[in-house]
């Protein structure tokens, strides 16, 4: 019995370190790898000594997909690729392509940077992983071999994400990564087609959650980065170089612009003009807005974001600066919290995930009083907000993805066990679709009922539609032909055609039958009571009587014989073609019962 | 355990247990547990030492045992495995059901609660209990629980439970009843007896996940046990082991050959062990192509085995080769790799059956090969010509230019044609294969078809990287003509045909082979730079401007691989031809490379700068030495002001190496090494100080000190430090210290402090910068920046710490990610 099989080495009822192997049809895909930033050794990666158990990584498995470069489903690359020995094809699109080797680097060089770490992925190895990239446009269709196929759907999430479609003959997968069903300020609403695969593979982050409007949060941020500056503090944004930044600087540069606000806005680490290059770039990618006003003014080209000099952190006076990195755990952005932490009228405003120990989870979770090196405390006065722009699918998009894709079971990863259970119950009862949420380890198999694809002849349609049959689309109908089975591939054509491609000559079956009469008479007048009788009975058929006293009813063909040994018994030698069949084993029956008493 | 994590521990607890305070994630636990893990080191049962923790540990195991998802068991118990593989929190959920293992050691609970697991799991292979034998589950359900587990749906828990097998098998046979370690031939322990049987059960199962499990604990077994008990092991589960080579197919093929090959490996096993090798002899007769292939590489990885195995099993390897050799050679020409012996009828199936199976045989055959060249113990004689030979043709039959020489062949053709996946594997053997020797034919055998390989237009980024690397692996390992310098008779040609496939390949519309080309040219001119007929061939191409064109290339990646080949082409006067036309391309390249300096946008081409002008003040370049100090002034200058951290770090690499040129170089920490007398500086010091002064190195290399990137800092620590002591040795200077000098120094502290230039460069007068040196604790700030800057936040107490104040902070669902 075919199956896939399922099985999540990360974010399998968690969140961060996305690598879930796919079976399919023998063919083993890896989608994504990621890390987990929560840890600092080898646990931050998956553990891929389960694949490298089944043999050599490269031989094993046949590609991997990367959804998009958020480090959670990209970050642990390098090291499967360069470090542990994965040697084959990665799959993703170009803008992923693109931005991936800077998130990287950016977190090479602050695991290099921050923890000092030796024994870690370097420059060239980020290079010479992006070289077995293969890159993938939207709904190309792109053969990994003779067999695997993978084609992209837009994801929205962030600039380049997609949902990646694994097909084998007729069975297939979809896998989301992470997506927005709803669009936000440069980016599209993810859309998939109704390609019904047998099962869909879903982040389920926000499996419980119906967001408020993105459009309320982005009225909050404003308001609150205003209030600041207007009493002369300075707001800090930690963030991470490409993403949600974008988004933010997009945000504020537009009301700065409407509110004609002077106050000096800065982006550290000169990440705008790279930023503005990918988007330029990638202009096809980012939401309709964007490419409509792209032609008159590129949106990317900030006139009140300029760059940040670390100079410029002592200047009085209020300010906005962006900061990476993101979570306030090394480089500029902690820098600049030290500087500022001690006066309550800054504020820093922390837009997304922070990993325990970071000096961002410290003080979002309340902790005012900070030990840095050497013993310090460093107070924390200033205010500290959270604002989540994540932008990730809630439950009600998630309900309606699995709407669009028609799956035939659906899969949970990338979210918390318990939020999970609730849309597993959800999908199951609104939808009626079976709904899984492996941990991570746990394998899930679905059986598959194998479709073969078989072609039809032109000939044999256009026989039948000469017969005035119109076809319809939902009713099926039963065509006969031949079934050939040439070079691994089914057709069915007319037999006229199937033996003229074959080869063959043509040979004609027919079943016989013996049926014994009890008559006296001669054969030919046994045989003219036959025809007497079945011309009365068959109505609508064409009963002959031939010269040489045998008798047919279309190619059912009856004779009378005298057996030597009883001279008042007669047989009648009854033979038919296949096409005939029902009407020769009605005549048999029909005559067994005897002929009818002669009129004396 | 300090006394602040003391402190918070119970506080922690109580926060754990109340089921309104909402829990850290699984990573705080996670972590907690491996604390737990380093403070129980001390001693193998939880709690330690005089601290009072038992109220917390049994309420911390139990919240870490507990089931968050609602699917769980109640007083599940996680098993952790350190020491045992990595560690991974795992839900023993069928444990809270087995009865306790006798003995007075864990006298509290009903169940084999943490108490139980605890020591054992918390304990490294190899470290005694203290009274193993009245730990061990002996007579009670706990085993069963872990022969269950060993089922278990996740692959993380049946592993963990597998290797929890084989721990607590080692640790019955460590010590029997009475203590003594068990011998062979004696009765077995009561506990291992009891998991003998079960793996001898497993073994007969029909189901193939039970015989993997008993393959699998097996495995280990003799992986981590290397005492004369798991002789006696093998001598009872070898018939078992055995008659699964009678099954079809053969179960769990791949545990299968892993035991066999671990067997053979333990020291433990004498090599006349008949009963192992016959069944080897039979596995590599009965397992199908996919698995034959790594038992063959580990039988010919071994160090003793009987010879005959080793050549059936060099045999095995070599048959797909030898398949598509015969399948292709036209006449009776050089000795194949089998002659004499007939194909084997499976490989040659499998090559035919599917496009799939047969590119996987092909590149499991070359990736085997591979791993055997380069070993002492590899096959002898070695068939180095008809191995270039097989490959040659793989590679021809990849690229559609093989001739078939019957209806396999034929076949072969259709089905290798294009095969990307092949042609690596390929390629990467053919590589290995230029570290033997043969003669001069197979250098121009391969270089051809490599030279093809690099020409054809359809070949795709990933083998373009392959075919380059290969090919300098060739040319750099061919063999030269003896007592001569040149490269030989054949590679002067060679590379006349090379280069204009590199012009080709330079301007490729795929970056990675654009990159790809420029890592070649820099390697093989780093090597042969030097060469004439090297020179004259590179100089007579075009590579040398197109390479300097790639310096403006769109990407990043190939700007950076541009400047270190143009850097390494400068070095070496290959930047540009010598004729007159050229006169302008001849023409310094150190303004071109300031200029990517200053102005790239990406990180990678400002590092390669400053990689190649650090190499250029080592090497003496004539861009760096016509006037060193203004060279140095301008590089140190525009990299002071890079936002890359490891720009400036590369600053401060090239300060120092100019630091060395000026004032003599870096003494030798070896304790070694022999103390050469103190080389004289090439000028008196005022003199060199006011040289660095001028160039504005104090300058840099004081901000650098503040840096906010810690590398950078620790590096500009390290600089001053070595200037300091160069300087403490010349009296003349030692006593500035006081002086109105030190005065202002101080005061520009802060100003460089805050990242501000202090002065307009070259100002500063070499005894104020000496009085700063003075005043600074470079030592303290030396080991504080030794530490990672995060070591404050990886503190357990900073763990208690935020675990503790979580509350509120995860409420709701804002639960965030990327």
């Amino acid at each position: 019995m075919p199956e896939i099989r399922v099985t999540p080495l990360g974010a399998g009822q968690d969140v961060g370190r996305s690598c879930i192997l796919v079976s399919i049809a023998g063919k083993n895909v890896m989608l994504d790898c990621g890390m987990h930033m929560g840890f600092n050794d080898d646990r931050r990666f998956p553990d891929f000594s389960y694949i490298t158990q089944n043999g050599r990584l490269t031989d094993f498995l046949d590609c991997v997909i990367i959804s998009h470069f958020h480090l959670d489903h990209c970050g642990a690359l390098p090291y499967f690729s360069e470090m542990v020995g994965y040697d084959g094809p990665i799959y993703m699109t170009h803008p992923t392509q693109a931005i991936c080797p800077i998130l990287l680097e950016d977190y090479r060089k602050i695991a290099v940077d921050k923890k000092g770490e030796a024994n870690f992925f370097t420059s060239q190895m980020i290079k010479d992983c992006m070289k077995k990239v293969v890159a993938v446009h939207l709904h190309q269709t792109v053969q990994v071999d003779d067999e695997l196929e993978i084609k992209a759907y837009y994801a929205g999430h962030v600039l380049g994400a997609a949902m990646f479609q694994i097909k084998v003959g007729s069975e297939s997968v979809v896998y989301t990564g992470d997506y927005n069903m709803t669009p936000d300020r440069h980016l599209g609403a993810a859309w998939i087609d109704k390609c019904r695969p047998n099962l869909l593979i879903t982040e389920s982050t926000y499996a419980t959650t119906i967001r408020d409007s993105k459009r309320c949060r982005e009225r909050d941020f404003l308001k609150k980065v205003h209030e600041t500056v207007e009493r002369g503090g300075k707001v800090l944004i930690p963030v991470f170089a490409l993403g949600r930044a974008q988004e933010l600087c997009i945000l504020l540069e537009t009301f700065w612009e409407r509110m004609n606000l002077k106050v000096p806005i800065y982006f550290s680490t000169g990440l705008t003009e790279k930023a503005n290059h990918y988007y330029k770039l990638f202009i096809p990618w980012t939401n309709q807005k964007i490419r409509k006003t792209f032609v008159q003014r590129n949106m990317f080209e900030f006139k009140h974001i300029k760059a940040f000099d670390r100079a410029f952190a002592d200047n009085p006076g209020p300010m906005v600066v962006f900061a990476t990195p993101g979570m306030l755990h090394a480089g500029q952005s902690l820098q600049i919290f030290r500087k500022w932490a001690g006066n309550e009228k800054n504020m820093v405003i922390m837009p997304g995930y922070c990993v325990q120990g970071t000096v961002g989870h410290k003080i979002l979770s309340g902790q005012r009083k900070l030990e840095m090196e050497g013993r310090q405390v460093l107070e924390v006065k200033m205010q500290v907000e959270y604002m989540s722009f994540s932008a990730h699918a809630d439950a009600k998009g998630i309900m309606q993805l699995v709407g669009q894709a028609e799956p035939e079971s659906v899969l949970l990863v990338h979210g918390e066990a318990k939020k999970m259970e609730f849309l597993k119950q959800k999908i199951e009862q609104e939808l009626r679709v079976s709904c899984y949420m492996p941990a991570n380890g746990e394998t899930v198999t679905l059986p598959t009922s194998p479709s073969i694809p078989v072609g039809i002849s032109l000939g044999l349609l256009k026989r039948e539609m000469a017969q005035g049959l119109l076809p319809e689309a939902k009713k099926p109908r039963l065509l006969h032909g031949t079934l050939i089975m040439k070079d691994s591939n089914f057709r069915l054509v007319s037999s006229e055609q199937a033996l003229k491609e074959l080869g063959l000559a043509e040979h004609q079956l027919r079943f016989t039958c013996r049926v014994h009469l009890h008559d006296t008479r001669k054969e030919q007048e046994t045989a003219l009571r036959v025809y007497s009788h079945l011309k009365s009975v068959l109505k609508d058929h064409c009963v002959q009587h031939l010269p040489d006293g045998s008798v047919t009813v279309e190619s059912v063909l009856l004779q009378a014989a005298a057996p030597s040994e009883d001279p008042g018994t007669k047989v009648l030698l009854v033979s038919w073609t296949y096409q005939d069949e029902e009407l020769g084993s009605f005549l048999t029956s029909l005559l067994k019962k005897g002929l009818p008493q002669a009129p004396s | 355990m300090d006394p602040e994590c003391a402190q918070l521990l119970p506080a922690l607890c109580a926060v754990l247990v109340d089921p309104r305070q909402p829990v850290a994630d699984d990573t705080c636990l996670e972590k907690l547990l491996d604390w737990f893990k380093t403070v129980t080191e001390g001693d193998i049962f939880f709690p330690v030492g005089s601290l009072n923790l038992t109220p917390c540990k049994k309420k911390v195991w139990e919240l870490l045992g507990e089931e968050r998802s609602s699917r769980g068991t109640p007083g599940a118990v996680p098993l952790v495995t350190p020491g045992l593989g990595r560690p991974h929190r795992v839900q023993c959920r069928a444990a809270a059901g087995a009865p306790l293992p006798g003995g007075a050691a864990v006298p509290c609970a009903e169940s084999p609660g943490p108490e139980f697991w605890g020591p054992l799991l918390l304990t490294p292979p190899g470290r005694n209990l203290r009274s193993p034998g009245k730990l061990l589950p002996v007579s009670s359900g706990a085993v069963d629980t872990i022969f269950s587990l060993q089922g278990d749906s996740s692959l993380f828990v049946a592993s963990a439970a597998s290797q929890l097998l084989v721990h607590v098998l080692a640790l019955s046979m460590q010590g029997g009843a009475e203590g003594q370690p068990c011998l062979p031939g004696g009765d077995w322990p009561a506990c291992a007896q009891r998991i003998m049987d079960h793996v001898e059960e497993s073994l007969c199962s029909a189901a193939t996940p039970k015989v993997t499990q008993a393959l699998n604990v097996l495995t280990t077994t003799f992986g981590r046990c290397q005492s004369p008990w798991t002789e006696a092991l093998w001598v009872r589960l070898s018939p078992r082991v055995a008659c699964l080579l009678e099954r079809d197919p053969i179960p769990a093929a791949h545990s299968f050959v892993d035991l066999l090959l671990c067997v053979a490996r333990s020291p433990v096993f004498s090599s006349s062990d008949g009963s192992l090798w016959e069944t080897v002899v039979r596995a590599l007769s009965c397992l199908g192509p996919t698995h034959m292939g790594p038992l063959a590489l580990g039988i010919l990885k071994l160090e003793h085995c009987p010879q005959a195995l080793r050549t059936q099993a060099f045999q095995v390897l070599l048959q797909p080769l030898a398949c598509v050799l015969k399948a292709t050679v036209q006449a009776p020409g050089p000795p194949g790799l089998l002659d004499g012996t007939a194909d084997d009828a499976t490989t040659v199936d499998t090559l035919l059956a599917s496009k799939s199976s047969c590119a996987g045989l092909l590149c499991r055959t070359l990736a085997h090969l591979e791993e055997l060249q380069p070993l002492p113990q590899r096959p002898s004689p070695w068939p180095q010509a008809s191995l270039l030979g097989a490959t040659v043709t793989v590679l021809r039959l990849c690229d559609g230019s093989a001739a078939p020489a019957s209806s396999v062949g034929g076949h072969l053709c259709g089905t290798l044609a294009g095969c990307v996946r092949v042609q690596r594997a390929a390629l990467d053997f053919l590589g290995t294969l230029s570290q033997g020797t043969g003669p001069q034919e197979l250098v121009t055998q391969a270089l051809a078809v490599l030279l093809e390989c690099l020409e054809s237009p359809g070949s795709s980024p990933t083998v373009l990287k392959k075919a380059f690397q290969a090919t300098l692996r060739w040319l750099l390992s061919s063999p030269k003509t003896p007592g001569c310098s040149d490269l030989g008779p054949l590679i002067p040609q060679f590379l006349r045909e090379l280069f204009p496939v590199l012009q080709k390949r330079l301007c490729h519309p795929c970056w990675e082979v654009r990159d790809s080309a420029l890592e070649f040219l820099t390697q093989l001119s780093r090597h042969w730079g030097g060469q004439a007929d090297f020179r004259c061939a590179l100089l007579a191409s075009e590579v040398p401007e197109l390479a300097l064109q790639l310096l403006q290339d769109p990407e990043s990646y190939v700007r950076a691989s541009a400047v270190t080949a143009m850097g390494q082409l400068s070095s070496q006067g290959l930047h540009a031809p010598t004729s007159p036309e050229h006169a302008e391309a001849r023409q310094s390249l150190f303004p071109e490379l300031l200029h990517i300096l200053s102005v790239d946008s990406e990180g990678f081409p400002r590092r390669a700068v400053m990689q190649v002008f650090t190499e250029w003040l080592r090497d003496g370049h004539a861009d760096a030495a016509r006037d060193m100090e203004q060279f140095v002034a301008t590089v140190l200058q525009v990299a002071s002001r890079d936002l890359d951290w490891e720009v400036r770090a590369q600053g401060l690499e090239l300060a120092l190496v100019f630091l060395g040129q000026t004032l003599g170089p870096p003494r030798t920490h070896c304790p070694y090494a022999v103390a050469l007398p103190e080389v004289a500086p090439a000028q008196p010091l005022t003199e060199a100080l006011r040289a660095l002064c001028h160039v504005g190195l104090f300058d840099f290399a004081f901000c650098a000190l503040f840096d906010c990137d810690r590398p950078v800092a620790q590096k500009s620590c390290d600089l001053l430090l070595f200037l300091r002591d160069k300087i403490a040795s010349y009296s003349s200077l030692r006593e500035a210290r006081g002086g109105p000098n030190t005065a202002s120094a101080e005061a520009t502290l802060p100003r460089w402090r805050a990242g501000e230039q202090a002065q307009p460069p070259g100002d500063q007068e070499p005894e104020a910068v000496l009085a700063m040196l003075r005043s600074l604790d470079l030592e303290g700030l030396r080991s504080t920046l030794a530490e990672s800057s995060d070591h404050v936040e990886k503190s357990p107490q900073s763990l208690l710490q935020d675990m503790l104040a979580t509350g509120g902070f995860l409420q709701g669902d804002e639960a965030d990610c990327y």
